[in-house]
C-alpha cells in the first residue's frame, strides 16, 4: 500500500519536471525520425542477391491447358535462376514507378499477348515473331525497356513460342492434309515387276496410297492417317531426347525442374509506408524497436539519477525514518520504472505506428499472440529495466558514479546488443556476443513482433524465450539488490 | 513550571565507529520526558550521528537505547511512529507543494482523511505557512520557509518525541523565532524535544537541559544554570589616574585582582554575586570608576574552560 503512496509521488514528481519527460518520450522519438531520414530507403533492406524482374500482366486471352500465355513466360522468368519477379499490380503504378526512378523498367503484357502468341506459326499463314537475334516484342504485344531484361524477356519469350511453334508444327506431320501434302511432293520410283499395272518410273507416294485403297475414300484417307501415325512414331524414336508435340520448353525438352527453384515470385508492396507521415518504408521496422529498447534500457540511467539524488538529498533518509520498510520503500521506487518504461513502449510502438506507418504484427496473429508480444514482452523488458535502475541506483553513492556505472548497461550493452547498429551491419559473431546482454535478447524479439515484408511467419517460440530470459535477468539483478541492500543501509564495520 | 521527571529515552553507553574514526565514543544520557533537551557542539562533534542513531536511521557499533524501555533498531517499525527527525538537509520534495509534502508524509505513516487534511492544516498554522505559501512548490520557498516545512514533515504523525538536527542553519532572524515559537508549542503540547545546535545562544534560550558534546564525547550534561556555575563572571573596570595610588589597598583586599597598571585597568574573575562586595569596596575608598563592565557567564565560555577551543571556528 504504501509502496503506491510512494510510486504515486514519483510519478507526479517525474509528470512535473518537463525536461527528463521530454528526454524519456520526445527524444527517442526524434531520434528515430532523424535517423530514419538520414539513412534513407535502402538502410534495412536484405541485400538482394537476386535480380528483379517488374512484370504487369494485362493478358486477357488463354493459351496452353487454357492458361494465360503470360502466365506461362512469367513462370518461365520466376524459374530462371537468379532472377525475381515482382507484380505490377496495374498500369498506372507501373508509370509512376518508372517515372518516379523506383524501377528501372517493366515488363507489360498487353491485353492481346496470348492471342498473338496462339497466331505464332512456322507455317505462311501464321504470326512469324523471329527476327535474327530474337523475338519482335511489338508483335507479341509486349512492351519493355532497357537491355537487361529485354533479354530476359527475349529468352522466357523464346522458351514459349518455340515450343509452342514446334510442336504445333509437328502436329502438322501426323495430319492426313499434310500427308497428302507429302503424298503429291515425294515420288517412289516404280520396282520393273510393277511396270505393267504402273506404267511410269516414278509415282506420287499419294497415288501410291490412292492406288493401295482401291479407290475406296474412307480406305485412302485411313492409309494417309496411318502413314502420319507412322511418321510421328518414326520421329518420336529418332528424338527419343525430345517431345516435339510437346509445345512447352519442359515437354519439348524432357527437361525436369530444377528442384531448387524457389518461390522467387513476389508482389509489388509499397514500402513508402501508410503513416500520416508517409516514412514507414522498411528502415522503420529496424529504426523503431532499437530504439525502443535502447530507450527503454536509457531509464536506468534517468530512474537511478532520481534516486541517486534523492539519496543524496536526504529524503531518501527520511523515507527511511518512516514506519515503511525499506523494501517497500525500494518497491515504490521500481513500479513507476516499470510503468515509466511500458508507457515508453506504447508510446514509441503508437507513434511508429501513426506517423510512421510501422508494421507491427501478422494478420495471422490470434489474440493470445497480441497479448504475448504487446504486455508480456513489453513486461518482461520493463522488469528487467527496473530491476537494472533499482540496483545502479543503490550502488552509486553520487551522479558521478551513477553515470559511470550506468553507462556500462546504458551505452555498451546497446551497442553489443545491436540498438545502435544492426546485427546486419556488424560481424557475423556480433549475435552471439549480442545475447549476453538484456538489450540483445529484447531487441531480438521486438524485431520479431514488427515483420520486415519478408517475413511471413512469427517466431513466437523466440519471443517466449527473450521474455524469460529478460525475466530471469531481472530476478537475478533484484537478488544483487536484496545482498547489496543489507550492507549498504546499515553499513559499520 | 515543573515537569515530571520520567524518563522517555535512555541511552546506554553508545559508540559508532566509522572505519577506524570514533564518531561517538561510550556516551549515555537520559532525557526526560516533556523536556527541551539541548545538544550542544561545534561541527563534527558527532551530533548528527548520534540523532540518527536515536531516530533509528542507523545502528551503534555498540551500546543501546531505549524509547520507554522499547530498543530503538533500525528494523523496527513501530518505533518510528512516536519518533520525528528533523534532519540537518532538507529533506521534502521541491516539486511538491508545502501541502502535498505533508499529506504524502502523513500517508506513509498510515494517515488519511479527516483526520489527515486537519492535521496538516493545524501544522501549516504552527510552522506559519500561510494557505498561499501552502500550495507553492516548495522549491520557490525562501530559506526560512524551507526551514520551517523541514519542521513541519517531522510533526505531522504526531510523534512522542522530536528531534531537531541544527533546525535554524542560514534562517533570517524572523523564521529562527518563529521556529522556536513552533517548538515552544509543541513541546507545551507535550511532546518532548532534542534539540541539536552549535549555537549556544539557541540552546541557552530554549533548552532545560543540555549536553555538550565534544569529539564524540560529552563533557558536561546538566540544567543551563549548573552548566553557567561551572564558570565565573569576570569584572573590568578602570580607575581614575588621580586614584591610581590607591591601587595597593585594592590589591590587599582582593588577591585575584590581575592589573595593568598604565592603563588603570583592572580585571577579576569570580562569582557573580561577589560583584556588590567589589563594587562597595571601591565606592568606600572613594575610588573613582571610570569604566565597569561585567563579562557574564555564558556557554561559550563552559565550552572553552572544558576543552580550550571555541564553540566556533
Ligand atoms: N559516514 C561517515 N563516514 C566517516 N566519517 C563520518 C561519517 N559520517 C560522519 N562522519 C564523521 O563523524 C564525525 C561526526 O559527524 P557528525 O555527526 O555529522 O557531526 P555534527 O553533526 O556534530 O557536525 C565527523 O568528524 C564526520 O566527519
Ligand atoms: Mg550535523
Amino acid at each position: 500500500m504504501q509502496s503506491f503512496i510512494i510510486a504515486k509521488k514519483e510519478l507526479t514528481l517525474l509528470i512535473r519536471d518537463k525536461l527528463t519527460a521530454t528526454v524519456l518520450f520526445v527524444l527517442p522519438f526524434a531520434m528515430i525520425l532523424i535517423l530514419g531520414l538520414l539513412l534513407g530507403e535502402g538502410f534495412g533492406q536484405k541485400t538482394d542477391d537476386l535480380m528483379r524482374i517488374s512484370v504487369l500482366n494485362l493478358d486477357k486471352g488463354f493459351g496452353l491447358n487454357n492458361k494465360p500465355w503470360a502466365q506461362l513466360a512469367i513462370e518461365d522468368m520466376v524459374s530462371t535462376p537468379n532472377i525475381k519477379v515482382e507484380i505490377i499490380q496495374n498500369k498506372e503504378l507501373a508509370e509512376e514507378l518508372v517515372k518516379t526512378g523506383k524501377r528501372a523498367a517493366v515488363i507489360i503484357f498487353n491485353p492481346d499477348f496470348s492471342d498473338r502468341v496462339n497466331e505464332c506459326s512456322f507455317l505462311s499463314t501464321g504470326v512469324n515473331p523471329f527476327h535474327r537475334d530474337g523475338i519482335y516484342l511489338e508483335k507479341l504485344q509486349v512492351s519493355i525497356v532497357t537491355a537487361i531484361i529485354e533479354s530476359v524477356c527475349q529468352i522466357a519469350l523464346l522458351r514459349i513460342v518455340m515450343p509452342w511453334m514446334i510442336g504445333k508444327a509437328f502436329e502438322k506431320l501426323g495430319d492426313p492434309e499434310f500427308i497428302e501434302l507429302l503424298g503429291k511432293e515425294v515420288s517412289l520410283p516404280v520396282p520393273p515387276s510393277l511396270r505393267l499395272l504402273i506404267p511410269k518410273d516414278k509415282i506420287p507416294l499419294g497415288e501410291l496410297l490412292q492406288l493401295a485403297s482401291g479407290k475406296d475414300a474412307v480406305l485412302a484417307k485411313n492409309y494417309r492417317e496411318k502413314v502420319g501415325a507412322g511418321i510421328q512414331t518414326a520421329l518420336t524414336g529418332q528424338f527419343k531426347n525430345y517431345n516435339l508435340t510437346g509445345k512447352s520448353w519442359a515437354s519439348l525438352t524432357r527437361s525436369v525442374n530444377n528442384a531448387e527453384t524457389v518461390n522467387t515470385l513476389t508482389t509489388f508492396k509499397n514500402e513508402d509506408g501508410t503513416g500520416i507521415l508517409k516514412r514507414g518504408a522498411i528502415r522503420y521496422q529496424i529504426l523503431v524497436p532499437s530504439f525502443t529498447v535502447m530507450f527503454a534500457f536509457s531509464l536506468i540511467l534517468i530512474s537511478g539519477w532520481i534516486f541517486v539524488a534523492e539519496k543524496r538529498q536526504g529524503t531518501f533518509n527520511r523515507l527511511l525514518s518512516t514506519p515503511v520498510s525499506t523494501p517497500s520503500i525500494l518497491l515504490g521506487k521500481f513500479l513507476p520504472t516499470i510503468i515509466i518504461s511500458l508507457f515508453q513502449i506504447f508510446f514509441l510502438l503508437g507513434l511508429g505506428k501513426v506517423l510512421l506507418g510501422l508494421k507491427i504484427g501478422l494478420p495471422s496473429w490470434t489474440f493470445s499472440d497480441w497479448m504475448i508480444a504487446l504486455i508480456v514482452l513489453p513486461l518482461a523488458t520493463s522488469f528487467c529495466v527496473a530491476s537494472f535502475s533499482l540496483l545502479i541506483g543503490l550502488l552509486s553513492k553520487n551522479e558521478t558514479q551513477l553515470a559511470l556505472f550506468s553507462s556500462v548497461p546504458v551505452c555498451l550493452f546497446a551497442l553489443i546488443g545491436g540498438c545502435i547498429f544492426p546485427w546486419e551491419m556488424m560481424p557475423d559473431n556480433a549475435k552471439t556476443l549480442a545475447f549476453l546482454t538484456p538489450q540483445g535478447w529484447a531487441l531480438d524479439a521486438f524485431r520479431e513482433i514488427m515483420p520486415s515484408s519478408f517475413d511471413t511467419t512469427t517466431d513466437f517460440q523466440l519471443i517466449w524465450k527473450s521474455t524469460l530470459v529478460l525475466t530471469a535477468m531481472g530476478f537475478i539483478l533484484i537478488s544483487i539488490t536484496w545482498i547489496t541492500l543489507g550492507r549498504i543501509r546499515f553499513g559499520n564495520s | 513550571m515543573t515537569k515530571v521527571h520520567s524518563v522517555i529515552l535512555k541511552i546506554d553507553n553508545i559508540t559508532k565507529l566509522h572505519g577506524q574514526f570514533k564518531a561517538l565514543n561510550t556516551i549515555s544520557l537520559e532525557i526526560n520526558r516533556g523536556e527541551i533537551f539541548g545538544l550542544l557542539g561545534p561541527n563534527g562533534a558527532g551530533k548528527s550521528t548520534l540523532l540518527s542513531i536515536l531516530a533509528g536511521a542507523s545502528k551503534p557499533s555498540s551500546g543501546f537505547t531505549w524509547l520507554d524501555g522499547m530498543e530503538i533498531q533500525p528494523n523496527n517499525l513501530k518505533l518510528r511512529a512516536r519518533i520525528g527527525l528533523v534532519p540537518q538537509d532538507f529533506a521534502f520534495y521541491e516539486d511538491l507543494t508545502a501541502k502535498e509534502n505533508l499529506v504524502f508524509f502523513g500517508q506513509l505513516f498510515g494517515m488519511q482523511g479527516q483526520l489527515l487534511t486537519s492535521k496538516v492544516n493545524e501544522i501549516l498554522q504552527i510552522i506559519g505557512l500561510d494557505d498561499e505559501k501552502a500550495h507553492q512548490y516548495s522549491k520557490y520557498f525562501s530559506g526560512g520557509m524551507k526551514r520551517r516545512l523541514n519542521l513541519g514533515i517531522a510533526l505531522v504523525h504526531s510523534p512522542d518525541i522530536l528531534m531537531l538536527d541544527e533546525p535554524t542553519v542560514g534562517v533570517d532572524p524572523q523564521s529562527r523565532n518563529r521556529i522556536f515559537e513552533a517548538i515552544k508549542t509543541i513541546n507545551a503540547m507535550g511532546t518532548t524535544v532534542i534539540y541539536t545546535t552549535h549555537y549556544m545562544e539557541e540552546a541557552e534560550a530554549l533548552c532545560d537541559r543540555i549536553a555538550i558534546l565534544n569529539h564524540g564525547e560529552i563533557i558536561a550534561c546538566n540544567t543551563l544554570q549548573n552548566l553557567l556555575s561551572l564558570t565565573q563572571t569576570t569584572i573590568n573596570f578602570s580607575i581614575h589616574e588621580n586614584d591610581m595610588a590607591k591601587s595597593r589597598i585594592l590589591k590587599q583586599k582582593l588577591p585575584e585582582l590581575k592589573s595593568d597598571p598604565l592603563q588603570g585597568s583592572y580585571s577579576l574573575t569570580s562569582h557573580k554575586n561577589s560583584t556588590p562586595d567589589i563594587i562597595n569596596l571601591l565606592v568606600n575608598e572613594k575610588i573613582q570608576i571610570i569604566n565597569l563592565h561585567l563579562d557574564s557567564p555564558n556557554l561559550e565560555k563552559v565550552f572553552l574552560s572544558l576543552t580550550g577551543r571555541h564553540l566556533r571556528d
